[in-house]
């Protein structure tokens, strides 16, 4: 009796799960698009077609093509490559320096404590933005001057959530508990204290992919980004804002339309994914 | 003579607060011997509690320790390196069990741990939650699905695993059953028959009268009487602890009137005379702890049958 029970939940979707899969199955088309492309629709970047600038969306060109004849669909295909791309990059890169900086300073405390989040408060003092703007003109337009530029900025929020968890993890009774049972420092840090930290930063990792990714196209739309014969998201919408004025609407509106759905099923998931690491809420849902 | 598992010397603990001292533990001098059972007993706030955090080393930056602490006659635990010592050595079954428990971690893995890093093997788990009345069966569930009960026995479970020569048992009976606390204090003196230490902190006197060999009663950071179990209960020579005792169900069942003093302004004489009815003008000075009580006017034993 127990085993036909759960075999039959497998496959009824218990409420609030349907957004879920809906999130994944696009995250997944998406990814998968974007790892078979070159293959299945291999695209010149350089390659103009004069005599076929601003089609309107038909079965040859699904969302139409350009100001230079370009087809747009195929275009936001490779330019969610590189978003996804630098996304997911910038906010490992991001993920790590802040995972780092309050980890030392959640696990130090003291002065060291005091003097690097003042070190997070001046930085976070900068608009972002500007700061970005400015390390992708020291560095030149190229994939890694705007995958560092991101990563440089936005390291603030992760190093916070760090920090304060240990801190307040450090008084916790039951880390005096493993204490007194004996655990050494080697112990409590992956034992006890890791466990508790993991999840947040895996998390905080996951949102930051899809902010990445709009700040990407931040910066290729003010011209900061990629090169502007390479498709990104922002290049793109850069471009098109031209060709709305001219009434080629879909120019914008094919890269415009990836970013959102895509952001949301990865911001969905994150939040989907924070529920589930939560042993208590786990129980729950597991009703 | 035998070394003794702990002799404590002089112990005093203070907190220092923004404007205030706490005294924690104050000139605390004790001596515990192997297969001997202590209980320290005494009302909520009066420095049991911080007496155990002392001797494990688990004392917040703002505390300053002085005196000596010394196990076995060759480790001094205040001032000596402990990390080897806890754990196998010194156990602690925490108070407050449910906050002592690591949320995300199931007590399966939690006393596997504790079991490997003692270098006994991870088999034992079962074995040791039988032991304290867990049932093994739920090991694999996380502390948020325990009953206050239960966390109690696995905490009790997670001290055991190391097999600590001192175990410091701090409240090990709250929120059990009568017959689980009765199941957990056989468990403790069994310990000390076999030449274990079990000093058990508790404000449960039934628990003291159950299994304690000696028994030392604290009154705002001070022991004010400390005795042989059996003479303890048939004769108190502190009125404390005569209070303590009419305080029971089948005695008197009548509590201590009033309430223990701060511990940031404790009088400079018999922190308890304001409560005492015996006190005389002679309790404004500190007493000695000569004899079994810290009383200028203990009870003798007429006065008790009475």
């Amino acid at each position: 009796m127990l085993d036909a029970l759960p075999r039959r939940r497998v496959l009824r979707l218990r409420p609030g799960q349907t957004g879920t899969l809906v999130a994944a199955s696009v995250l997944a088309v998406a990814i998968l698009a974007c790892l078979l492309a070159p293959a299945l629709w291999p695209l010149d970047q350089s390659a103009v077609a004069l005599d076929q600038t601003r089609l309107p969306p038909s079965w040859a060109h699904p969302a139409g093509t350009d100001d230079l004849g370009r087809d747009v669909s195929l275009r936001a295909l490779y330019g969610l490559r590189v978003s996804l791309l630098v996304g997911a990059v910038a906010a490992l890169v991001a993920t790590v320096i802040g995972g780092i900086v309050g980890g030392i300073a959640g696990t130090l405390g003291g002065p060291v404590d005091r003097l690097l989040m003042r070190v997070v408060d001046t930085v976070a003092a900068l608009p972002h933005l500007l700061l970005g703007i400015f390390i992708v003109a020291m560095l030149r337009p190229s994939l890694g001057a705007v995958i560092a530029s991101i990563g440089v900025t936005h390291w603030l929020s992760t190093a916070r959530i760090v920090r304060s968890e240990l801190l307040s993890l450090r008084n916790r009774p039951f880390i005096d508990a493993a204490i007194s049972g004996g655990a050494g420092r080697r112990r409590i840090l992956t034992r006890h204290l890791l466990p508790h930290v993991l999840p947040r930063l895996a998390l905080a990792t996951t949102l930051m992919i899809p902010h990445a990714v709009w700040h990407e196209t931040a910066l290729s739309f003010l011209g900061l980004g990629l090169p502007p014969h390479l498709a990104s998201l922002g290049n793109m919408i850069n471009d098109g804002q031209g060709s709305l004025l001219t009434g080629a609407w879909w120019a914008s509106i094919a890269p415009g339309a990836v970013i959102v759905v895509v952001t949301l099923a990865i911001a969905a998931l994150a939040v989907r994914w924070r529920e589930y690491l939560d042993p208590r809420v786990r129980a729950e849902l597991q009703l | 003579m035998t070394t003794p598992r702990l002799s404590t010397d002089g112990l005093t603990v203070r907190f220092r607060l923004r404007g205030a001292v706490v005294h924690a533990v104050t000139d605390l001098s004790l001596t515990v011997q192997p297969g001997e059972l202590l209980a320290v007993v005494g009302e909520s706030g009066c420095g049991k509690s911080v007496l155990a955090h002392t001797l494990l080393g688990l004392l917040p930056r703002n505390a300053t320790v002085s005196g000596r602490a010394v196990l076995d006659g060759n480790t001094e635990l205040l001032t000596g390196r402990v990390s080897g010592v806890r754990g196998r050595r010194v156990g602690l079954v925490p108070q407050s069990p449910a906050t002592a428990l690591n949320p995300v971690r199931t007590g399966r893995r939690l006393l596997e741990e504790t079991l490997r890093a003692h270098g006994r093997p991870r088999s034992d788990a079962d074995g040791i939650a039988a032991a304290v009345g867990f049932d093994p069966a739920d090991l694999d569930r996380y502390p948020h699905e325990l009953s206050g009960g239960m966390a109690q026995r696995l905490c009790t479970a997670l001290a055991l695993a190391p097999d600590p020569s001192l175990l410091i048992a701090d409240e090990p009976t709250t929120g059990l059953d009568r017959p689980l606390v009765d199941h957990t204090l056989d468990l403790l003196r069994r310990r000390c028959d076999t030449g274990n230490t079990v000093i058990l902190i508790t404000h449960d006197l039934t628990a003291a009268q159950r299994v304690a060999d000696r028994v030392a009663v604290m009154y705002a950071s001070r022991i004010v009487e400390e005795q042989p179990a059996d003479a303890l209960f048939a004769a108190p020579a502190h009125p404390y602890t005569a209070g303590l005792l009419d305080a029971l169900p089948d005695r008197a069942f009548r509590a201590v009137p009033g309430h223990p003093p701060m511990l940031t302004a404790l009088p400079a004489g018999c922190a308890f005379a304001p409560r005492c009815t015996r006190a005389t003008d002679a309790c404004a000075t500190m007493p000695d702890l000569s004899g079994t009580a810290r009383c200028h006017h203990p009870l003798v034993e007429q006065e008790v049958a009475a």
